[in-house]
């Protein structure tokens, strides 16, 4: 696993030049609003579980900001993670993520996943091969750093389901 | 029957808000604000805790700029601790600051304006953003991108943190720089400059088409307000001391440190805003305000301090015989300073003491109140602080650059409007003109609160009986 701080490694001879990455897992959320934590929360138990995979570099933030369409754009797949509001809490899912010009967070300076993938291909000629969307139903987006109850039980399963994806955009 | 239109939320703006336009009977713009709609309240919060917290505490006011916050509250530490920080760590607390304003003046400009500035005030709404710059002209978005990268790398190699790192301390910092990390900044200098050049020369050819809009966005006298080098006159953003100037240039007062800053500053308080509205004590409210930011920045000081970012300067001064009245100058001034930022970054770079280990002073409690300010990439920031014997917080204030120019955004909405605003209505380009108004300023909408949350801006159009008429949310 390569952790996004490489990417400024003061030994790197091209800095403002990313790396390849094969497989890029992008997370998003605050860990003070409950289970839009969850993005980080999987992130870090991401580091941990790709620690020994080089090809794969996690970036968690808290809102998804155009610079990151060249980390995009430097990746062979991406798998972003995120909460949903628009689903069951607990709910796992994971779809296939297309870019799109234009969204409704396009007004301010943050992104979401389609808008970044556009992004990337607008400023760099690049798509990802592989684009997937994780998103996990979420129960309460309400101060505090705990997950509620259905996304708590759910994170098993969101971890498997990620770590699948994972493999399969390395091919192992 | 009068009207009111409103403009909710403004969009593209950091933070949130909303414009009031009120219509007389015949449909003429009789009077228009704007309001900043969120309250936090982080000087109450504040209260009781130790002293040397304050910085990582008031760095969470905003996520655009958290260093200004980090180093105003440390100065203000030092000044109740009473101890000078090592050369080095001045220095270095410097790059931080330029690395910081260079990445909120490309998100101000390429992200927010660059939209109405490359595509057009009338251009389709669906369109009108980061994504459609980037499918019009990639070069520039790709500079946008970087310049923003740029900044952050650099706050982050720094800081080890993006957004709110807690490297700056009250004495100073906590660690040195590495020969590595210095290394790689420079080595990312040579891209960063061909961005801002980019952009530079892209804005200068395009400047001339908005001449109509450069007449009524905020275009009026103003007092100016910001720091200087006092050595030179050159612009500075983490040191120095404050100068006023009038609308014609002159000076109004000069060497106004941050321990000066309560004697001849004040602040009012409006009924339709939890923004504070700043003003120069002698001349009174309204007549005592004035602006801050980059145009402010550039009207004051008598030059740049840098080779390349005085050639510009000099260019920009063309623009007018005395100071530059119109806040559509903002989005030029902005592009100067980042020009100026990188200089600088260098400059200071190119010291060998800059590897300096001897980073931070310690001491306690030495005086009971304390005050230190800087520049915002958006202008003057001071904090204000009162401690016990323990070193315990019991009273703090903070007065941000947003509050400092209130009055001209609200002056500036309200000369927009009156010229937009025909027989009660207003098109869909009509009205991104007057948000545009105060895009211009790169009001932070958080920092002006001290504020929590998202805050869309809407726009409302009200009668004279208070009916409303029609409003547009975002």
């Amino acid at each position: 696993m390569k952790q996004q701080e490489d990417t400024l490694n003061p030994d790197s001879a091209a800095p403002m030049r990313l790396e390849k990455a094969r497989c890029l897992i992008l997370a998003c959320g605050n860990t003070l609003r409950s289970d839009d934590g969850l993005g980080p929360h999987l992130a870090a138990w991401a580091e941990e579980r790709f620690r020994d995979e080089p090809c794969v570099t996690i970036i968690s933030r808290q809102q998804w900001t155009p610079e990151l369409a060249a980390d995009v754009a430097a990746a062979d797949a991406v798998l972003f993670v995120d909460c949903s509001i628009e689903t069951k809490p607990g709910s796992v899912h994971l779809l296939p993520v297309l870019p799109r010009s234009s969204s409704p967070a396009t007004a301010t300076h943050h992104l979401d996943a389609p808008g970044l993938l556009a992004l990337a291909h607008a400023l760099y000629g690049a798509r990802p091969a592989h684009a997937m969307l994780l998103a996990v139903g979420a129960g309460s987006i309400e101060l505090g750093e705990t997950l509620s109850d259905p996304v708590a039980s759910a994170l098993p399963r969101a971890r498997g389901v990620l770590e699948k994806a994972v493999r399969r955009f390395l091919g192992n | 029957m009068s009207q009111t239109i409103t403009i909710d939320p403004v969009t593209r703006l950091e933070g949130h808000g909303k414009i009031t336009i009120q219509l007389n009977g015949q449909g003429e713009v009789d009077s228009a604000h704007f309001h900043v709609t969120q309250v936090r309240g982080f000087e109450r919060f504040s209260e009781g805790r130790p002293f040397y917290e304050m910085p990582s505490l008031m760095a969470r006011v905003c996520g655009i700029c958290p260093v200004s916050h980090l180093l105003a509250s440390a100065k203000a530490c030092e000044a109740i601790m009473s101890v000078r920080i090592p050369h080095t760590a001045a220095q270095l607390r410097r790059v931080l600051n330029l690395a910081q304003m260079v990445q909120s003046h490309a998100l101000s400009f390429f992200y927010l304006s660059s939209p109405d500035l490359l595509l057009g005030m009338e251009a389709d709404p669906k369109v009108r953003h980061i994504l459609g710059v980037a499918a019009a002209k990639p070069e520039l978005g790709l500079a946008g991108v970087g310049l923003r990268r740029f900044g952050q790398s650099i706050i982050e190699l720094l800081g080890s943190k993006r957004i709110h790192p807690g490297w700056v301390v009250p004495g100073g910092v906590t660690e040195p720089l590495s020969a590595g990390k210095r290394d790689k900044i420079l080595s990312m200098l040579p891209e960063a400059y061909a961005g801002i050049q980019l952009a530079l020369d892209a804005y200068k050819k395009i400047a001339d088409n908005f001449r109509p809009e450069i007449e009524v966005f905020a275009n009026f006298p103003s007092n100016y307000l910001g720091l200087i080098n006092e050595e030179d006159e050159s612009i500075a953003f983490t040191d120095g001391a404050l100068r006023l100037v009038d609308a014609k240039g002159a000076i109004i007062e000069d060497g106004i440190t941050a321990s000066r800053f309560t004697e001849v500053i004040g602040e009012a308080v409006e009924p339709y805003s939890y923004t504070k509205f700043a003003y120069y004590k002698p001349l009174g409210y309204p007549g005592g305000c004035y602006r801050v930011g980059p145009l402010a920045r550039l009207n004051i000081v008598k030059r740049m301090g840098a080779p390349k970012a005085e050639k510009e300067f000099v260019e920009f001064k063309q623009l007018a015989a005395g100071p530059v009245e119109s806040s559509f100058h903002y989005h030029h001034a902005r592009l100067i300073e980042i020009l100026f930022g990188l200089e600088k970054i260098e400059e200071i770079l190119a010291d060998p003491k800059i590897l300096d280990t001897h980073v931070r002073a310690t001491a306690g409690v030495n005086r009971l109140e304390g005050a230190g300010q800087a520049e915002a990439p958006r202008g003057v920031l001071h904090h204000h602080y009162k401690v016990d014997d323990d070193g315990k917080m019991v009273w703090s204030n903070l007065v941000i650059a947003t509050g400092q120019n209130n009055h001209a955004m609200d002056s500036g909405v309200l000369q927009a409007a009156r010229h937009y605003v025909k027989d009660g209505k207003f098109t869909d380009g009509m009205l991104n003109r007057i948000e545009a108004v105060v895009r211009t300023f790169d009001p932070c909408l958080s920092c002006s609160t001290h504020a929590l949350g998202q805050m869309p801006l809407a726009v409302s159009l009200v009668s004279a009986d208070g009916e409303v008429l029609d409003r547009v949310a975002r």
